[in-house]
């Protein structure tokens, strides 16, 4: 009896299904762990009335949640890896509602650091991570498609919440609005319902394959599942990974560290940082900036609104661009460009004269922004493997943590001393061609390894065709290509020339 | 004290020349009068001009006689040239001004213009703020491409009064006041009558204080603050009040202090602090600003409310979620429910179909085998 080679690929992602509703959950998730803490900004000028306090008092509060949702990534990623994405979003969710609930009886601006800032931050990076993650378990094939989509969520989350914000201020008062906010964020727990865990899902395919086909597959999609062990560890049964008598191998089974020898894990690293230099900075600025040519502040409010509009419209576009079969193989370049573009569109803005200059500005902003955020994660995920996504993106978010801090009050020093915006946009425009130029250098650098070590591979793989193939090293091979780096559609391929392989061998035995 | 001497005398000098005008004044020959006028205008402007200082009885007698004199025939004066108006109290203060001694050298007037639109019928308006006295200078200046235009007839004046101007140029005239107190603000005019008529009006105000257009939301139980700001001018003392009814009530901080606290941070910021609100607290308050010339006023609202308002949307929105999560846990167990039963009968079929296979022979199975 034949087992079809589509369902020997057990941790195969479904590209489908329940897969769409993964990504409208990932939607909202995404969408309150990007928009929330911009959102509050509205309460600030009350509260800083309130208790008295300074502006960068309050500023804190979301410099706070900013830095406790990116840097509370790994610990994001380790819950993960132990329990998977369903339990985590729910439980990030109950969080974030417990802390605006408390925030709402708040009675000092320290109370509000630990309620607003620690606390929901920390609700809302486990939202994030596990939200990124599981896309990356439905999705293969339409990746970029679901990303998009669910990335899509920043920028409507936004909108909805600015003007509800408002509303709720105007009505309920900031603690009123706050408790209120609280039962809003608790429509994350909702989200993460929809989170079903996929993996060896598939009762239905263990009955199907033959003895040996089905261990070997058990144990691969339970390494699948684990993801943790570094290619160094021989692949050995369950109970040798769940032994990790090295505390190094029990830290990797976490968190895998070793990803920082993995040549595109680094590229991507030092890129991104370089690049959250010079990303948030211009916007945050925009508003100001328009200010002080002398536009008035409804218009530049309005500019903000055009900007996350065009945002909302370029990521599930950019998504559908990146999954067709021309950019798919080389997305790593079409994420370089779009970074570049991003960082030209900066450096033109002093140039934009008048209020019709900076819409234009702000279009082509939108544009860029949302070109790259859509496929910030794809490119990680494509780089690195489904498998070890989990560890990749904690181990960068809280990398980027530092860099996405320091961005703005940069800006803002350099507004400060020159007394001029131009030299912020120009810094942010630098860093940012530089960032696309040094990942595009890098990913060809990277691409031809990969084709390099490619050839390699099958050249000694042929004469290797043993007559007996015991299972490790059927597994070896499996696990060789998931642990591969490199763009995923040549594992892919990879991996039903194994299995076939894998059959065949069974066979002879 | 000049002040009070001046008022005095201006007081004097008004109620004389009331009651002349009362009188019908003498319907004495125009021309004599007019001569007479003229020269005694003529005088009156070069002493002015020299900038004599002395306050002199007869000076005072030689401007009543001009006021008598004058008085009786006034479409004589519009006939003379525009530089004359009406007789009035301001001329006195004029007289005043240059005699009250020694202010005219260190005399700085804060000067404020206005250009003429040659078009008719819009009316240009300036506003003036002013937190404590000055003298000022208003000017209404028209454009030079208008100087073509003849026979104007300039009258600046506030309310109906008259105010007497000065010929600045040829072009432009202007008014000089002394703003000393509340009754001095106002609206001051100007208007020029020729084929048409172009008017500017100039709007002397105190500083104007911003409340809140919105009204602050506050809970029972807590503390609501409220903040008043003046922007750019420092007011002499801060005052708050809350409306009982129709009636404004001055908030005393020192008398309930454990209920109002009422602090000035800086010199243009002023908060007050209501402490354990309850619902009778809702309502308007004023912030008043009081300053040299008089006082402004802000407004704000409060709102108190029950902490049962916000939990309704509250609760809603959690049953919400919680509905909506059971869903589609059930959902979630009702098809893996369906996906068993369905691998079931799938496992059942291809149990059925081995033992077919098998019953057909070893080789048609390795065959098959071989085939993948």
């Amino acid at each position: 009896m034949p087992p079809p080679a589509t369902t020997g690929r057990a941790p195969g992602p479904p590209d489908g299904g329940w897969g769409w509703a993964v990504v409208f959950g990932a939607f909202i998730s995404i969408g309150f762990a990007y928009a929330f803490p911009k959102g509050l900004a509205i309460f600030f000028k009350e509260i800083q009335d309130f208790f008295g306090t300074s502006y960068s008092e309050i500023a804190w509060v979301s410099s706070i949640m900013l830095a406790t949702t990116y840097g509370a990534g790994p610990i994001s990623s380790v819950l993960v890896n132990r329990y998977g994405s369903r339990p985590v979003v729910i439980f990030g969710g109950l969080l974030c509602g417990i802390g605006m609930v408390s925030a709402a009886s708040c009675t000092s601006i320290l109370q509000l650091y630990i309620c607003v800032g620690f606390i929901t931050g920390f609700g809302l990076a486990l939202n994030l991570q596990p939200s990124v993650i599981i896309i990356g378990k439905y999705f293969l094939k339409r990746r970029p498609i679901a990303n998009g989509l669910a990335m899509a969520g920043s920028p409507v989350m936004l909108c909805t919440l600015a003007p509800l914000n408002q509303f709720l201020f105007d009505n309920f008062g900031w603690r009123g609005s706050f408790l209120i906010l609280g039962a809003i964020l608790l429509n994350c727990c909702v989200a993460g319902a929809l989170f079903r865990p996929i993996g060896p899902a598939t009762a239905s395919v263990k009955s199907q394959m033959a003895e040996e086909g089905k261990s070997a597959l058990k144990e691969v999609t339970e390494d699948a599942m684990e993801m943790n062990s570094p290619t160094n560890v021989p692949m050995g049964n369950k109970t040798e990974d769940e032994g990790g008598k090295d505390c190094c191998e029990k830290i990797n089974q976490y968190l895998d560290f070793s990803l920082f020898k993995h040549r595109g894990f680094l590229i991507y690293l030092i890129g991104n940082v370089l690049m959250f230099l010079g990303f948030f900075a211009p916007i945050v600025f925009l508003a100001p900036y328009a200010k002080h040519i002398g536009i008035d502040e409804y218009s530049a409010a309005f500019l903000l609104s055009i900007l996350a509009i065009v945002d909302m419209i370029a990521r599930p576009t950019t998504g559908i661009i990146a999954n067709s079969k021309w950019v798919r193989p080389r997305i790593q370049y079409f994420f370089s460009f779009s970074i570049a573009f991003n960082g030209t569109c900066h450096l033109l803005c002093p140039l934009a004269s008048g209020y019709t200059g900076l819409v234009v500005y702000s279009i082509f902003f939108g544009l860029a922004f949302g070109m790259v955020c859509a496929m910030l994660f794809e490119t990680l995920m494509d780089l690195v493997g489904a498998a070890r996504f989990t560890s990749a993106v904690g181990l960068v978010t809280i990398a980027e943590c530092c860099t996405i801090l320091l961005g703005p009050p940069i800006g803002g020093t350099l507004i400060d001393t020159f007394g001029d915006y131009k030299y912020m946009f120009i810094k942010c425009g630098a860093v940012m061609v530089l960032a696309g130029t040094f990942l595009f250098i890098m990913n060809y650098y990277n691409y031809r390894m990969l084709a390099k070590e490619e050839k390699e591979r099958k050249v000694k793989e042929d004469p290797k065709q043993d007559p007996v193939r015991t299972e490790n090293e059927g597994r070896n091979n499996w696990n060789k290509e998931t642990a591969q780096d490199g763009p995923e559609l040549e594992p892919l391929r990879q991996e039903q020339e194994g299995l076939k392989k894998e059959v065949n061998g069974t066979n002879e035995v | 004290m000049p002040a009070a001497f001046s008022g005095k005398r201006l007081r004097l000098l008004l109620c004389l020349s009331l009651s002349f005008s009362l009188s019908g004044g003498s319907p004495a020959d125009p021309t004599m009068t007019t001569q007479d006028v003229n020269k005694s205008q003529a005088n009156f402007l070069t002493k002015m001009q020299a900038g004599l200082n002395e306050s002199s009885p007869e000076r005072m007698m030689a401007t009543q006689t001009v006021n008598q004199q004058t008085h009786g025939s006034p479409s004589d004066h519009l006939t003379l040239g525009h530089n004359i108006s009406t007789p009035g109290p301001d001329l006195a203060t004029k007289v005043f001004k240059q005699a009250s001694g020694g202010n005219v050298s260190d005399v700085t007037f804060v000067e404020y213009e206005v250009l003429l639109p040659g078009v008719s019928g819009t009316s240009v308006e300036k506003n003036i703020t002013l937190d404590h006295g000055t003298r000022i200078e208003l000017s209404c200046r028209l454009d030079n491409k208008y100087s073509h235009l003849k026979s104007l007839q300039v009258t600046w004046k506030r309310g109906n009064e008259t105010v007497r101007h000065i010929n600045k140029t040829e072009t432009s005239w202007s008014i000089q006041l002394r703003i000393s107190d509340n009754s001095k603000l106002g609206s001051y005019s100007c208007t020029l009558k020729g084929e048409e008529e172009i008017s500017a009006t100039f709007h002397l105000q105190v500083p104007k204080i911003e409340g809140k257009e919105k009204p602050i939301i506050s809970y029972e139980g807590d503390t609501a603050i409220m903040i008043c700001k003046s922007f750019g001018y420092t007011p002499i003392a801060w005052t708050w009040y809350m409306t009982n009814g129709s009636e404004q009530i001055a908030i005393n901080d020192t008398l309930l202090a454990n209920k109002y606290v009422i602090h000035r941070i800086s010199a243009n910021v002023t908060h007050m602090k209501i402490l354990k609100l309850t619902k009778e607290d809702s309502g308007v308050y004023w912030c008043e600003a009081a300053f040299e010339l008089g006082k402004s006023k802000g407004k704000l609202k409060l709102k108190v409310l029950s902490l049962m308002v916000p939990l309704k949307p509250f609760l809603a929105i959690v049953a919400e979620v919680v509905i909506l999560v059971t869903i589609i846990f059930l959902y979630e167990i009702y098809s893996k429910k369906k996906e068993k039963s369905a691998e079931a009968e799938k496992e059942f079929d291809q149990v059925e179909q081995l033992n077919s296979e098998e019953s057909n022979g070893l080789e048609n199975s390795s065959a098959r085998h071989r085939k993948i």
